[in-house]
């Protein structure tokens, strides 16, 4: 149990790197932690579909500019685990993902605002002419503290929880269980409003109409319809810019 | 190796370290300056190579560079590019050149990049192979992630890295090109008619609200799911992603958004009605 705590501390620390040291290249998205997090507690088909399922909650969860949204990473780790050693159903796995997710994401706020601190010691440094530490405060400094907060919060709760997860599991009622069931689906909802938030404007509005009523009606696959629209925005380039250059 | 006026003191091998320091840009993210750190972090091997005998000057380099900076991951390192090069005639041409320009060039560049690239690679790219990817990952299988993952990387990792060299090769010519000729505009028009429709896809094949109501007309049960199917697909989904949509542009806070959804899923389910 201690060894599987220590490899999903790790797990977690995957995510961290994703964001803060690789630009984000998407490792770190709830489909990979659930598979990885599958691999260490020895059951990797269980760990991709409880994966799939919270990764298609979480679409939507990017953190852009300054908007913190809930952290699924430690929501979906944390479920996955759990439903993986308490054979708990896919619809369990997203109730105990959702209020962990939820709670995780104030120490994500908690620790921007320490890491705003961090700033001003690295004003210091540069001042100083200790350039060296300024960038270690950057690259170091930022990395161990979330790396270590993901750990704890990650081993703390598989390792005292594990053994006490399967009553607790079972003992929640089907109302709570079918609620969060229909809430996760709304909140795969809310994912993709707020990545529209970012996207969408009048002007561009019948474009998001376009795909849902292609797929809607027709069940489209994805790549077919990537094919669709990526035609569709060579038209409309022509239809707006051709004849201007003509004109020139 | 074009042989200019003045000889070039940034090789190739310092800006291949500037690509994979740009990679760290979110590594110190925080609500004052967002990813000021990481952008001094990209630059320090530039500045301290421009600025080795200098130390004042050294020192108001790195701060023109912890000034406040957020863009998407995969188009800063064009960006960075681009100081460079400007850091360099800097250093070259001392006094003749007006620092301010660097930090300029900077705040002018972030927002129109940010918005192209963050439609670009978490709407558009991640949507898609992400969206190929859970089609296995659905059934289990490990192509699922190594799909969903490989697929980004390959324009994610070649943008990053060409960019940097692009930014600073020719980074101020393009820009004044493309911003004379209006390129900005119709680059992200382009992108953004792809990613929204994508997005308008996903919501029909991967938002799941679907109503168990039922009713008895002449005798005959019907499930009004049924009759929704019949006129028209996937209206639920379409609906509360508008709603919701409309909430976020009424400025209500995304956190009681969350909470708000997660007890009216609760109650709603609790009553019969999805």
């Amino acid at each position: 149990m201690l060894i599987k705590a220590i490899l999903l501390g790790l797990v977690s620390i995957v995510g961290v790197i994703d964001s803060r040291l690789i630009g984000r290249q998407n490792v770190g998205r709830p489909l990979i932690l659930c598979t990885l997090t599958g691999l260490v507690l020895g059951n990797l088909k269980a760990g991709i579909i409880l994966g799939a399922s919270m990764e298609l909650i979480s679409m939507g969860f990017v953190a852009i500019g300054a908007a913190a949204p809930p952290n699924m990473q430690i929501g979906s780790i944390v479920a996955t685990a759990f439903a993986i050693i308490s054979g708990a159903s896919k619809e369990t796995a997203l109730a105990i993902a959702l209020p962990v997710a939820v709670a995780a994401e104030f120490i994500d706020i908690l620790m921007r605002m320490i890491i705003a601190q961090f700033g001003h010691v690295a004003d210091k440094a540069i001042d100083e002419g200790k350039f060296k530490k300024a960038q270690h405060i950057h690259v170091i400094w930022s990395f161990l503290l979330n790396s270590i907060l993901y750990f704890a919060l990650i081993f703390v709760a598989f390792y005292f929880g594990a053994n006490s997860i399967k009553p607790i599991v079972n003992s929640i009622p089907t109302v709570i269980t079918h609620g969060l069931t229909v809430a996760g689906n709304l909140l795969s909802a809310l994912g993709f409003a707020m990545l529209l938030s970012t996207m969408l404007s009048k002007k561009l509005f019948p474009y998001f109409l376009f795909g849902f009523l292609v797929v809607a009606y027709s069940n489209l696959s994805l790549i077919g319809l990537t094919c669709f629209s990526v035609l569709l925005a060579f038209i409309m380039d022509k239809v707006n810019y051709g004849g201007k250059k003509a004109a020139k | 190796m074009e042989e200019s006026e003045k000889k070039s003191i940034i090789t190739k091998k310092d800006l291949r370290k500037v690509f994979f320091r740009s990679m760290t840009i979110m590594c110190s993210w925080n609500y004052e300056r967002q990813m000021h750190m990481g952008f001094m972090y990209g630059m320090a091997p530039i500045l301290d190579k421009l600025y080795a005998d200098d130390l004042e000057e050294k020192k108001k380099a790195y701060k023109r560079h912890m000034q406040f900076y957020n863009c998407t991951p995969q188009l800063t390192s064009f960006i960075m590019g681009i100081a460079a090069s400007m850091e360099e005639q800097n250093a070259q041409n001392k006094g003749e050149y007006d620092p301010e320009s660097i930090s300029m060039i900077k705040t002018s560049l972030m927002g129109p990049f940010a918005g192209i690239g963050d439609s670009f690679f978490q709407g558009t790219v991640r949507i898609i192979t992400f969206g190929i990817g859970l089609s296995f990952a659905k059934q289990g299988s490990i192509l699922g992630p190594l799909l969903a993952v490989g697929l980004f990387m390959i324009p994610s990792l070649l943008t990053s890295y060409y960019g940097t060299f692009l930014g600073y090769n020719s980074g101020n010519k393009y820009l004044t090109k493309m911003y004379q000729e209006g390129l900005m505009d119709r680059i992200m028009e382009f992108a953004s008619i792809i990613g929204l429709s994508i997005v308008g896809g996903m919501v029909a094949s991967m938002v799941d609200i679907t109503t168990p109501i039922k009713f008895a007309a002449g005798g005959a049960k019907l499930t009004l799911q049924s009759i929704l199917n019949q006129m028209f697909p996937k209206m639920l989904p379409l609906l509360f992603t508008l709603a919701i949509y409309y909430l976020i542009k009424k400025k209500i806070n995304t956190n009681a958004l969350l909470i708000g959804i997660i007890i009216f899923g609760i109650i709603i389910g609790a009553l019969g009605i999805l």
